[in-house]
C-alpha cells in the first residue's frame, strides 16, 4: 500500500486549507493527502473543524475557504459551478451522519440512487434502475428489487445508511467522504456498516475520507489517521502509530478519556479547560492551555507538524515535546477499585417489581381492530442497592428508556410496582407525594430540552430547594446553590447565566447540580453523556461517581454504551426487546457473558484493534 | 388503509361540525332580538296580523321542534321559502351557488399555482431583489382589504382605463361565461388577496426545505439546481402548502361576499348580504350551512390531497 501511496498521484490533495465563518477561524492551514484506495480518518471533537473539512472537499460550505483542494487532479475551490456539479457524486461522493434526514422522504430509494446514474452516466431509465437494484444488492440489502420501491421511512436506520452508501457508490467514485456515518446507529448495526465499508474498499479500491469522533471506529476502517483540535491538524500517522503510540498530548488525553471495554479498568481522565476562543486563537500551541506538559515556549511559539527525531517519517506531531512525550506525560491514573466495589450492601434502595408497559398504535377507526401492541417493557424485575449504580444497557427500541420513565413516574406501567425502600411509589409522578418526588430525580440525555431557557442557573438549581422547603432564606439559598455548582466544577460566576450561554457539558453539569439539589435517594440518568464529547463525558462520569460516593445516592443509569457502563456501574442489566436477557456485576457480564446477545454486543464494539472476523449480527 | 381511516374520520367529523353549525345558526338567528313576523309585515301591522303570520311560519311552536322540523326538511333538500321573495330557497340557491363556485374555483385555479411559484422563486435567493419585490407586493396586498383593492381596480381599469366593466349587474340565472369580461375584475381582486398570503407561506417553507439535509444530498450528488428545486424540494413542499391553501379556503369565501356585493355579481355572497338586511331567516340559515359545508369539503379535499402526496402518511 505504501509503495503505491508514494507513486500514484493522490485522489485528494488538500493544501493549506483554511475555513472561516465570519470572525470564526474554524479550520487553519490543514494539509493532507489521500492516495488511491487509501483510507484516512480525521478524528476530532466538536469544534475541531472535521465536518467543515469534509464538506469543503465537496465545496459545500457557508464560510469562506482559502488554500487548495485538488480532487483527482482538479482544483475545486476555483472551479465553476457546472464543472463542480459534474464532479460531485461522480468523482467524490458523500455518506452522511443521519441517513434518515439525508434521504429525500418523498422519493423512492431506488430512484434516489438511479438519479445520479442517469445524470452522470447518461444512462436510460431502465438501465439506471437495474444498476440501482444491483447497488442495493452490493450493500447486502435483503430483497433489493423490493427495497428499491420503498420510501426511506419504511427502512430501518441501518438499511437507510446502506441506501446512502449505495447512492454514493452509484457512479464508482474514486473517493468516499464519510461524515460520522455510524454515529446514531446501534453498535451491532455500526459493526456491520464498518465491515461493509472495508469490503467495498477491498473490492472496489475506493479511497475513503472518514470523519469521526470515535477512535475505535476509525481503527476499524482507516489506514492513516489525522487528529484535529480547534481547527488544526495536531497529529498524523498510520492508525497503529497514532492510536498505539501517540505523539501529541491531545491525542493521549483523548485516549485516556475514552471509556473502553478492553484492558484493565482504569479511571477516565478528563481534559481540563475548554476550546480556545476561535475568533482569536492563541499565538503558540493551540492545546497549550489544556496541556499537562506545556511550558513557556509552548504558549509563545506554534510548533510545526513534524516527525519525531527517532520516529517514523510519516508520523508527525504538532508538539514541541514530540521527541520525549512519553517520559514527560504523567502516568495514567489507575482505577481505585473501591470506587466500583461490586458487592451489594443491605436492603435494596429501589426495587422494580415485574413492571410491564406496552404501546398500542391507534386503530384507523374507533370500531376497528388496531395493530398488536408492542411490549416495550416485558415483566422486568431489578434491584438497586443504596449508593450503587445499576446500568441498563440496550440498543434502540430495547425499552430501556421506557423502563426509566416508568421508574420516574413519567408514564403509567400496566403492571408491576416501583418500591423505594419501604414505600411502594404511586405509578405516576404527579400522584406521588412531595417526599417521593424529592427522593427520585432525573438527568436527561439532552440538557437543552431539560433546562428552562428562560431561567438562570441560580433559579434552576435553587428551585428544588425552595420547592421541597430546604431553604427559605435567600442568602442561604444562594450559598447552597453555589455549593452545588462547585460540586460539579462550576463556580459562582455561572449563577446569572442562562442555558443558551453555556456549552453542552456545562448545561449537563447544571442538570446534575439540579438533581442533587433535591437531595434525592435515587437519580435516573437517561444517557446523560451520549450527546457530549469524549473529553467532557469523562469529566461528567467522574463527577457522577464522586457525587455518588459523597451523598450515597443510587443511580439507575440508562445507556447504549458498554464502555461507559463498565466505568460507572456496580450492576449491569442487558435489555433486549423489553426483556432483561442477562444481568450481574460488570466483571461477570463483560468478562464471561452467558447469552449470545451479550456476546454479540461486546463483539460489535469497535476497539482500537482492527477486527478481522466479520460481525456476528446482521442489521 | 391508514389513509382510508383518516378520510372516513374526517368525513364523520365534518358531519358533526355541520350539525353544530346548523344548531348554532338556528339558535342565533332565532334568539336575536326583533321579530320575524314584524319584519315581514312592517311596523303598521296589527297584533292579530302578527299572530297569524307567526302561526303561518310556525313561529309559535317550541324552538327545538322547529329546529328538528327544519333539519329534517333540509336533509331532503328543502330549505323552506324565502320571506323576501316568497320562492322556494333551494332552486334560488343552485344558480347562485354555481356562480359563486365559478368565481371561487377560477380564483383558486389561478392563484394557488401562481402563489406557490412566486413563493418558490422568492425563496431561491432570500434577500435578493426578486424576493424583496415579491415580499413588498405581498405585504401591500395583504394589508389592503378586498373592498379597497376592488375599488382601486375599478378606478384603474374601468374608469381611468375603461377596459373592463366595473359591475357585473348579472341576472341570477344568467350564465357568467356569457360575459367573461365581467368576471375579470372580481377574480383579479380575489387573486391579489390570496397571492399575498400563500406566496409568503410558501416562501417560508421553501427556505426550510432548501436548507434540509436531503436537498444537500441532492446537490452533492451533482444534481443541477433547477432539478433540485423541481424534483427534490417541491414534492416535500407541496403537501403542507396544499393543506395551507385548504385553510385559506375560508378567506376566499369571505372575499366572495365582499367582491360579489362590490361588483353586483349575483352569487351566494350577494344573496346572503341581502338576506341579512331583510332578516330573511330561512335564506340565512341555508346559505350559512352551505358555506360551512363548502369550507369543510374544500378543507377536506386539501387535506386528502396533501395526505396522498406524502408517502409517509399514505402507507
Amino acid at each position: 500500500m505504501n509503495v503505491m501511496t508514494d507513486l500514484a498521484p493522490p485522489v485528494l490533495d488538500v493544501r493549506h486549507l483554511s475555513i472561516t465563518y465570519g470572525p470564526l477561524k474554524a479550520v487553519r492551514d490543514v494539509s493532507f493527502r489521500i492516495a488511491p484506495g487509501e483510507s484516512l480518518g480525521l478524528i476530532g471533537e466538536s469544534g475541531s473543524g472535521k465536518s467543515s473539512i469534509a464538506f469543503a472537499v465537496m465545496r459545500y460550505i457557508k464560510g469562506a475557504a482559502s488554500g487548495e483542494v485538488h480532487l483527482a487532479g482538479q482544483e475545486i475551490l476555483s472551479l465553476p459551478e457546472p464543472a463542480l456539479a459534474a464532479l460531485r457524486g461522480r468523482v467524490a461522493a458523500m455518506v452522511y451522519q443521519d441517513p434518515m434526514s439525508a434521504l429525500n422522504p418523498a422519493i423512492k430509494v431506488g430512484e434516489q440512487i438511479a438519479e445520479a446514474i442517469r445524470l452522470h452516466r447518461r444512462a436510460g431509465k431502465a438501465e439506471a434502475w437495474a444498476r440501482s437494484v444491483e447497488l442495493l444488492t452490493r450493500v447486502h440489502l435483503p430483497r433489493p428489487a423490493e427495497i428499491a420501491h420503498r420510501y426511506p421511512h419504511q427502512l430501518s436506520g441501518g438499511q437507510q445508511q446502506r441506501v446512502v452508501i449505495a447512492m454514493a457508490l452509484a457512479c464508482d467514485p474514486q473517493l468516499l467522504i464519510m461524515d460520522e456515518p455510524t454515529t446514531g446507529l446501534d453498535v451491532t448495526t455500526e459493526a456491520v456498516i464498518l465491515e461493509l465499508v472495508n469490503e467495498l474498499r477491498r473490492e472496489t479500491g475506493v479511497a475513503v475520507l472518514f470523519i469521526s469522533h470515535n477512535m475505535g471506529v476509525v481503527a476499524q476502517v482507516c489506514d492513516r489517521v489525522g487528529v484535529l483540535y480547534a481547527g488544526q491538524l495536531v497529529e498524523e500517522g498510520t492508525t497503529q502509530q497514532v492510536l498505539r503510540a501517540p505523539l501529541h498530548p491531545y491525542t493521549v488525553a483523548l485516549m485516556r478519556a475514552m471509556p473502553s471495554i478492553e484492558g484493565p479498568r482504569r479511571r477516565l481522565a478528563a481534559i481540563p479547560g475548554r476550546l480556545p476562543d476561535m475568533r482569536a486563537p492563541p499565538p503558540g500551541c493551540i492545546f497549550a492551555a489544556r496541556c499537562a506538559i506545556a511550558d513557556d515556549n509552548c504558549h509563545a511559539e506554534m510548533p510545526a507538524l513534524e516527525a519525531a527525531e527517532q520516529g517514523a517519517a510519516g508520523h508527525r506531531s504538532r508538539c514541541h515535546h514530540r521527541d520525549d512525550i512519553a517520559t514527560r506525560l504523567p502516568p495514567e491514573p489507575l482505577v481505585e477499585e473501591a470506587d466500583l466495589a461490586e458487592l451489594t450492601a443491605g436492603r435494596p434502595r429501589l426495587q422494580i417489581v415485574d413492571v410491564q408497559k406496552s404501546f398500542r398504535a391507534r386503530p384507523a377507526l374507533p370500531f376497528m381492530r388496531g395493530p398488536a401492541p408492542v411490549r416495550a417493557v416485558d415483566h422486568v424485575t431489578l434491584d438497586i442497592a443504596p449508593g450503587r449504580t445499576l446500568a441498563v444497557v440496550g440498543e434502540s427500541g430495547s425499552g430501556k428508556s421506557t423502563l426509566a420513565r416508568c421508574v420516574a413516574g413519567l408514564i403509567l406501567p400496566e403492571e408491576g410496582a416501583i418500591r423505594l425502600e419501604n414505600d411502594v411509589l404511586a405509578p405516576l409522578v404527579q400522584k406521588r407525594g412531595r417526599g417521593a418526588q424529592q427522593a427520585v430525580q432525573f438527568i436527561f440525555q439532552n440538557p437543552d430540552a431539560a433546562l428552562n431557557p428562560h431561567w438562570s442557573v441560580a433559579q434552576i438549581v435553587g428551585r428544588p430547594m425552595t420547592l421541597y422547603g430546604f431553604e427559605r432564606d435567600s442568602a442561604a439559598l444562594k450559598r447552597r446553590v453555589i455549593e452545588h455548582l462547585e460540586a460539579v466544577k462550576l463556580g459562582e460566576r455561572y449563577l446569572s447565566l442562562y442555558p443558551r450561554e453555556m456549552s453542552g457539558g456545562e448545561k449537563q453539569r447544571v442538570s446534575i447540580a439540579r438533581a442533587f439539589a433535591a437531595q434525592p435517594r435515587l437519580i435516573v440518568c437517561d444517557e446523560p453523556t451520549s450527546a457530549l464529547d469524549i473529553s467532557v463525558q469523562a469529566a461528567i462520569l467522574n463527577e457522577l461517581l464522586a457525587l455518588q460516593r459523597q451523598h450515597d445516592t443510587s443511580y439507575l443509569f440508562i445507556s447504549h454504551d458498554l464502555g461507559v457502563v463498565r466505568h460507572v456501574a456496580h450492576q449491569v442489566a442487558i435489555m433486549r426487546q423489553g426483556r432483561i436477557v442477562e444481568s450481574g456485576p460488570p466483571s461477570a457480564v463483560f468478562g464471561t457473558p452467558r447469552e449470545d446477545y451479550t456476546k454479540a454486543l461486546i463483539a460489535a464494539i469497535p476497539t482500537l484493534e482492527p477486527r478481522q472476523a466479520p460481525a456476528l449480527v446482521t442489521a | 388503509m391508514q389513509a382510508l381511516g383518516f378520510i372516513l374520520r374526517r368525513v364523520a367529523l365534518l358531519a358533526v361540525v355541520l350539525l353544530a353549525v346548523s344548531v348554532l345558526t338556528f339558535a342565533i338567528v332565532n334568539v336575536l332580538p326583533g321579530d320575524v313576523a314584524t319584519a315581514v309585515l312592517g311596523d303598521m301591522a296589527t297584533p292579530e296580523q302578527v299572530t297569524a303570520v307567526r302561526a303561518a311560519l310556525g313561529l309559535d311552536q317550541p324552538l327545538a321542534e322547529r329546529y328538528l322540523r327544519w333539519l329534517w326538511a333540509a336533509l331532503q333538500g328543502d330549505f323552506g321559502r324565502s320571506l323576501q321573495h316568497g320562492q322556494a330557497i333551494a332552486p334560488m340557491l343552485s344558480g347562485r351557488l354555481g356562480n359563486s363556485a365559478i368565481l371561487g374555483l377560477i380564483t383558486l385555479g389561478i392563484a394557488a399555482p401562481l402563489a406557490v411559484a412566486l413563493g418558490v422563486v422568492a425563496a431561491l435567493k432570500p434577500g435578493g431583489w426578486l424576493d424583496k419585490v415579491i415580499g413588498a407586493i405581498a405585504v401591500g396586498a395583504y394589508a389592503l382589504p378586498e373592498y379597497v383593492i376592488g375599488l382601486l381596480f375599478i378606478l384603474a381599469f374601468s374608469i381611468w382605463l375603461p377596459l373592463l366593466p366595473g359591475s357585473s349587474l348579472m341576472d341570477p340565472n344568467e350564465n357568467p361565461f356569457s360575459r367573461p369580461e365581467a368576471l375579470v375584475l372580481p377574480i383579479a381582486v380575489l387573486i391579489t388577496g390570496m397571492l399575498a398570503f400563500i406566496s409568503q407561506i410558501t416562501r417560508a417553507s421553501m427556505i426550510q426545505v432548501m436548507g434540509s439535509a436531503y436537498v444537500r444530498t441532492a446537490i452533492l450528488k451533482g444534481v443541477p439546481r433547477w432539478r433540485v428545486v423541481m424534483k427534490h424540494a417541491l414534492p416535500n413542499l407541496l403537501p403542507p402548502t396544499i393543506a395551507e391553501i385548504g385553510m385559506y379556503f375560508g378567506y376566499v369565501i369571505g372575499g366572495l361576499v365582499v367582491v360579489e356585493t362590490l361588483f353586483s355579481y349575483s352569487g351566494l355572497g350577494q344573496m346572503v348580504t341581502n338576506a341579512v338586511s331583510y332578516r330573511d331567516v330561512p335564506v340565512i340559515q341555508a346559505v350559512v350551512l352551505l358555506v360551512a359545508a363548502a369550507y369543510g369539503i374544500g378543507n377536506l379535499i386539501a387535506d386528502v390531497a396533501a395526505l396522498l402526496m406524502n408517502p409517509r402518511l399514505r402507507s
